[in-house]
């Protein structure tokens, strides 16, 4: 169950007016709106942001989506039209973009697409021919057993130090015999 | 459909060289903003010689 969930029939109680993509748009032709926006990126200003964008990588499908989002925020145009005026958009960037010479990428490559080849096809189908076959490269051989017990684990072996070596650690000195005064 | 994608959707099918048959349609002549006139634009920016090529080319000429 969702609590917080909108209240059912909530937005007609609310004033939607101030929201300009509510309201019809300004712009309801394709050639108007793509000249308004492409005026609107020969800005001084816009096409700093635009190039800035490309600067740091940003795909030109970023860059036509942020144009088109303050179009619509601003009520220029419907959301229907700036999906279609984005092709041309994005063609004009990437224009004005070769011709400064800044690299671009459009972003519309699916460069994560895994390329089908036979061999592919073969391996994932689990055929192997015998002559492609290469031999198992040997496995390296695994580390060395870890010692089981912790480094303050008592050692394997003579455990105990000899009496010289426990009074040292003790710092103690060895108790020499007092020589005879009388001698 | 989130509109980020829609708008790689549409930006994929216009460089394919597609367009809005049904909003064509709908105007006397047809759209002015085509894949061609994109093109042709393209071409007219990239020959056309920057402001600085033409400042250059201005000083050779007045040198010779």
């Amino acid at each position: 169950m969702r609590l917080n969930a909108p209240i059912p029939g909530g937005n007609y109680t609310s004033d939607t007016r101030n929201y300009a993509w509510h309201r019809p748009p300004d712009m309801t032709d394709y050639d108007e709106a793509i000249s308004y926006l492409i005026d609107k990126i020969d800005e001084p200003e816009q096409k700093e942001l635009v190039f800035a964008m490309l600067g740091i990588d940003a795909h030109i499908t970023t860059v036509v989506t942020t144009i088109l989002m303050q179009a619509i925020s601003k009520g220029k145009i419907g959301i229907d039209l700036a999906v279609l005026i984005a092709g041309p958009l994005a063609r004009y960037i990437e224009i004005i973009a070769k011709d400064v010479g800044i690299k671009y990428e459009m972003g519309v490559e699916n460069k994560d697409r895994v390329v089908i080849t036979p061999t592919l096809l073969r391996a994932s189908l689990g055929i192997i021919e015998q002559e492609d076959e290469v031999e198992p490269v040997p496995m390296e051989q695994p580390p060395s057993e870890a010692p089981v017990s912790g480094l303050m684990a008592m050692p394997e072996g003579e455990v105990v130090a000899s009496e010289g070596e426990q009074t040292e650690m003790l710092g103690g000195v060895e108790e020499e015999e007092p020589e005879d005064e009388l001698s | 459909m989130d509109f980020n994608v829609a708008v790689k959707k549409s930006i994929k099918v216009f460089l394919k060289g597609d367009m809005p048959m049904k909003t064509s349609g709908l105007k006397e002549g047809g759209l002015l903003y085509t894949p061609d006139f994109f093109d042709q634009m393209e071409e007219e920016f990239l020959e056309e010689p920057t402001d600085s090529t033409k400042a250059k080319e201005e000083e050779l000429v007045d040198e010779a």
